[in-house]
């Protein structure tokens, strides 16, 4: 018996001698990948907002500098943009990141938004939804409202659940919610789809409704759209819109 | 009662695997903790030459009253599909020493200047005519550390700007070297290469009397896609005399003042309406 101690214990010290051996060559093996999480987990398929399926990244606001390189290193409350959720769609393409001077000419599909547009026929591809009892078509953060034979355009209406965000929305965090924000409607996820949402106030958007109307509210310059009022400001050196009611 | 002795000896064996494990919990933990803190209290391992490359380059910067520059921006950003594109913009940039810079960023669709003139940074967008103003402090490094702080603005070429650019860029350096002598566009220079552990940053300094930078490529490793951001510089002048009105800002006919958000007020928005 005290033979078979005696060999255990001479097994636990060889173990741990061996484990003290290795363990600097583990350390520097460990520091020459800096830390970082395995490239494996970047092939999966992004289903959801990119900052949720790979939390490990950081997603700078800002580039271009060594002094300030960690100061908004970490994605702060407000806005990103999103990772197309479903994968039923066309063209969908949005950036990854929203930095302060990256220029490229990137048009939505509504982009285009005219309030009251008519059309003698509906557009391919629009989808049938009923808010209210009222039946809509819905393409891509479009909305369209049987009229006279024709169809017109109109505002995206509060309620509507569709089953896919439109192209290059923007999440926005405010209130304990996650909004989706994309021509001039803001949608929470509900089950598999997203349906508009009163437009929060008090939040700011990276890009005004299209066909924002500007306006002089108390002596600045204001923008309205579909009854709620933008305020343009600088966030992070750039212009953008905050929602708020006169 | 058993003896003390007689119960080390029972307790030992039994004990033995389980402290293996301990132990072995432990070994595997401390690097993990260790490489998030580690590159701040290394020591850097900076090739001599090219630590002194740089001193005389941010020396040369430090000691110049004014300049001005032209810097040509490419920066790698990652499209939602995974294909990763280049954006690309000008920036013409000014210094005059302590308290003075104006820069203007251009491109296609973006057009935005900023002014500083040791008592406020004004921000310019003539895109969409609009400026704004916040106070600044009375110093450059002061005031860049300020606008990104508070008001997340950061400076185009900052890391030119500041009072010190050797010392700015030397305090998070872990890694240092001099990749050799190469020409950009033509002009020799000398190649150096440093990383800050989760950033890589290399530069291009000229060689001769003008030891300025011509090239200046930022890796961010930690990022997905790992983009780069890329200057090219050209047009250094340190003989044009910048006068007052270059830093001082006028509005110019047809623009609006608008607020500058503080990222404190934004963060405590998004509290309060959290509750």
């Amino acid at each position: 018996m005290r033979f078979a101690n005696s060999i255990l214990r001479r097994k636990i010290w060889a173990s741990l001698a061996a484990l003290l051996v290795a363990w600097p060559l583990l350390y520097a093996q460990h520091q020459q990948q800096g830390g970082r999480p395995e490239p494996a987990q970047r092939s999966e398929p992004a289903r959801a907002p990119v900052q949720h399926s790979q939390p490990a990244f950081v997603n700078r606001s800002n580039h271009g500098n060594v002094r300030h390189v960690d100061t908004h290193a970490v994605s702060r409350p407000g806005q990103r943009p999103v990772e197309e959720p479903h994968n039923f769609n066309r063209h969908h393409d949005v950036y990854v990141h929203h930095d302060v001077d990256v220029d490229f000419h990137h048009p939505r599909h509504w982009n285009n938004f005219r309030f009251g547009t008519r059309f003698a026929i509906l557009p391919v591809g629009c989808v049938s939804v009923v808010v209210g009892g009222s039946p809509y078509y819905y393409d891509d953060g479009l909305y369209y409202r049987p009229d006279n034979g024709g169809y017109q355009e109109v505002y995206p209406p509060v309620g509507a659940d569709v089953p896919e965000l439109p192209d290059g929305a923007v999440a926005i965090d405010a209130g304990g919610q996650t909004y989706y924000y994309a021509g001039g409607a803001f949608y929470v996820q509900q089950g598999d789809g997203y349906v508009i949402a009163p437009t929060p106030i008090g939040v700011t958007v990276p890009e005004l409704p299209p066909g924002a109307i500007q306006v002089v509210v108390n002596g600045g310059i204001a923008y309205q759209f579909n009854g709620i009022y933008y305020q343009p400001v600088f966030v992070d050196g750039v212009t953008q819109y905050m929602t708020f009611m006169p | 009662m058993q003896e003390p002795s007689r119960m080390i000896r029972l307790i030992t064996p039994r004990l033995g695997p389980a402290l293996a494990v301990f132990v072995l919990a432990a070994l595997w933990a401390f690097p993990t903790q260790g490489a998030d803190v580690k590159p701040a209290d290394l020591k850097p391992v900076v090739d001599p030459s090219a630590d002194k490359l740089l001193k005389r380059m941010g020396d040369y910067l430090a000691q110049s009253a004014f300049f001005s520059v032209n810097a040509e921006i490419w920066q790698d950003v990652q499209l939602g599909s995974g294909q990763q594109v280049q954006a690309g913009r000008t920036v013409g940039l000014q210094v005059r020493r302590p308290d003075r810079f104006h820069a203007e960023v251009h491109s296609t669709r973006r057009n935005r200047e900023l002014f500083y003139d040791g008592k406020s940074i004004t921000l310019l967008d003539r895109i969409h005519s609009f400026y704004g103003s916040i106070p600044a402090p009375a110093s450059l490094d002061q005031a860049l550390d300020a606008a990104s702080d508070r008001f997340g603005i950061e400076m185009p070429l900052e890391d030119l700007i500041v009072s010190d650019p050797y010392e700015s860029a030397v305090r998070k350096i872990v890694s240092g070297r001099d990749i050799g002598p190469v020409t950009v566009l033509g002009t020799p220079c000398e190649h150096l290469a440093f990383s800050l552990g989760r950033v890589d940053w290399q530069i291009w300094i000229e060689d001769g009397m003008k030891p300025v930078p011509r090239k200046i490529i930022i890796t961010y490793k930690d990022e997905e896609g790992t983009p780069e951001y890329t200057a090219i510089f050209s047009n250094w002048d340190f003989q044009t005399k910048l006068p007052d009105f270059l830093f001082v800002f006028e509005p110019p006919s047809g623009v609006s003042k608008i607020d500058v958000e503080e990222i404190k007020a934004r963060n405590q928005t998004h509290q309060q309406e959290g509750k």
